[in-house]
C-alpha cells in the first residue's frame, strides 16, 4: 500500500511538474547539431517565451495513428530580428519543421528551419546576422 | 569672397578644427558578433542562410557548442593536466546531452570572458567615466569604470562571473584589466578556469562600425600559457530594425523545468 501511495506521488509529481512531457529547456548539448531531420506535423500551440520558443505540433505516425512532437526554437529576440513574429505560427496550420534531433530520443528537436504550407521559410537567423 | 579672405576663412577652420582634442571614440550602439564562440566548431556552410531554399541549415551558428564529441580545437586554451582531467568531466557530460555545465542554459550570465561571445547582440553604453557592456543573451552586463578606481580588497574578495573592471584609453584603443572572477564559469563557455583568472582586452575600431576585442586569458592554475582570442563586432544600422535588443527574461522558461 505504502509503495503504491509513494508510486501514485510519483505519477502525480510528474503530471504536475512537467505540463508537456520533454518540454523543458535543453542546452544546445542535448541534440544532434550535426544532424537535420525533417518532419511534417499539424500545429497545436506557439509558445513565444524565452529562453527558447516552443511548438507543440502533431505528426501522422504512418501507421494511423499520432505523435506529439515539441520542438524547441531560437529566442524571441533572435526569431524578430529573423522575421518572426509571436503570431507567425497559428493553431491548425501544417507546417514541415528542419530540426536536429534530442540525443536521447525523446520527440523533440532543436528548431533550424520552419516551412509553411504556402512554401513561406521562416529561418533562425536574418541576413543582417550572418 | 575675395580670395584673401577666404583664404584666412579657410585657415582659422583649419586651425580651429585643429584645436578640438579628439577625445575617445564613441563606442555606443547595438552589434551583432561576426565569430561569437563556438561558430567555428564545426563548419557552417549551410546555416541560416535566410530565405534559401536547398538542404535544410543546422539550428544555429552556435549550434556545435562544443559539446566536447570532436575533442579541443587547436586553438582552445592551453590546459594544466588538471584542468585537462576537470575538462574530460565536463566533455563527457556535455556529450550526453547535460545542461549540467552550461551556465547559460541555467539562465546563469556566461561570465567573462564568454560573455563577450555576444551571440544574440551587444550594447554598448558609454561616457568618460565608464562603458557598459549589455549582452541580450542571459541579459548578462558589465561595467568598466574609467574614472580612475582601482579594485579595492572587498571587491577582490567578492569574486562574480562578470568580474571587476576598470579600463583606460591609450590612443583610440581602450584598454580593460578585469580582475575578481569567481571558477563558476567557463572560459569560452566550454573550458574550465580558476579563480586566479584575469583577463585583459584591447578594444578598438578597426574601421567605423566594426569593433575589434582582442582578449588576453591568463590562469596561472589552469592554463599553461596565456590564452589569446580576437572578437569582431558589426555594429547595427540605425533603421535597420536590429539597432534595438530585446529583453530576455530567461527564467520565464524555466519554470516549465522545475
Amino acid at each position: 500500500m505504502r509503495a503504491r501511495v509513494i508510486a501514485l506521488s510519483a505519477m502525480l509529481g510528474t503530471v504536475l511538474f512537467n505540463p508537456a512531457p520533454g518540454w523543458a529547456h535543453h542546452s544546445n548539448v542535448a541534440f544532434e547539431v550535426t544532424k537535420v531531420i525533417t518532419i511534417t506535423g499539424v500545429v497545436k500551440t506557439f509558445e513565444w517565451r524565452n529562453p527558447h520558443t516552443w511548438v507543440l505540433m502533431t505528426v501522422e505516425d504512418g501507421k494511423g495513428g499520432k505523435i506529439d512532437w515539441a520542438v524547441e526554437g531560437r529566442a524571441p529576440g533572435v526569431l524578430l530580428r529573423a522575421g518572426w513574429t509571436k503570431n507567425s505560427l497559428q493553431p491548425g496550420e501544417t507546417i514541415t519543421v528542419d530540426m536536429s534531433p534530442a540525443k536521447d530520443g525523446s520527440k523533440t528537436g532543436l528548431v533550424a528551419r520552419v516551412t509553411k504550407a504556402d512554401g513561406t521559410i521562416l529561418a533562425n537567423a536574418g541576413p543582417a546576422q550572418q | 569672397m575675395s580670395t584673401p579672405r577666404r583664404l584666412v576663412f579657410t585657415v582659422f577652420v583649419v586651425v580651429s578644427a585643429q584645436a578640438q582634442p579628439a577625445g575617445p571614440p564613441d563606442f555606443s550602439g547595438v552589434y551583432y558578433p561576426i565569430n561569437p564562440f563556438g561558430a567555428n566548431a564545426v563548419p557552417q556552410p549551410s546555416a541560416a542562410k535566410g530565405k534559401e531554399k536547398g538542404p535544410p541549415p543546422r539550428p544555429t551558428r552556435s549550434a556545435p557548442l562544443a559539446d566536447g564529441s570532436q575533442g579541443r580545437a587547436p586553438d582552445a586554451p592551453s590546459l594544466t593536466p588538471d584542468y585537462m582531467a576537470k575538462w574530460e568531466i565536463i566533455r563527457k557530460s556535455r556529450m550526453a546531452g547535460s545542461s549540467e555545465y552550461d551556465n547559460t542554459a541555467k539562465c546563469l550570465p556566461p561570465g567573462m570572458p564568454a560573455m563577450m561571445s555576444m551571440a544574440y547582440g551587444m550594447e554598448v553604453m558609454q561616457n568618460k567615466d565608464k562603458i557598459t557592456f549589455f549582452s541580450e543573451l542571459n541579459d548578462a552586463l558589465r561595467r568598466v569604470y574609467l574614472d580612475g578606481r582601482k579594485p579595492t580588497k572587498k571587491i577582490l574578495d567578492d569574486p562574480t562571473y562578470a568580474g571587476y573592471s576598470t579600463g583606460h584609453w591609450e590612443g583610440d584603443t581602450l584598454v580593460v584589466d578585469t580582475v575578481a572572477l569567481h571558477e563558476n564559469s567557463f572560459i569560452e563557455g566550454f573550458t574550465p578556469h580558476s579563480d586566479a583568472m584575469t583577463v585583459k582586452e584591447r578594444i578598438r575600431f578597426l574601421s567605423p562600425g566594426l569593433l575589434e576585442d582582442r582578449i588576453t586569458v591568463t590562469d596561472p592554475k589552469a592554463l599553461t600559457k596565456p590564452w589569446e582570442t580576437v572578437k569582431t563586432y558589426r555594429k547595427a544600422t540605425p533603421g535597420s530594425g536590429n539597432d534595438e535588443l530585446r529583453e530576455f527574461a530567461c527564467p520565464e522558461g524555466l519554470g516549465e523545468a522545475k
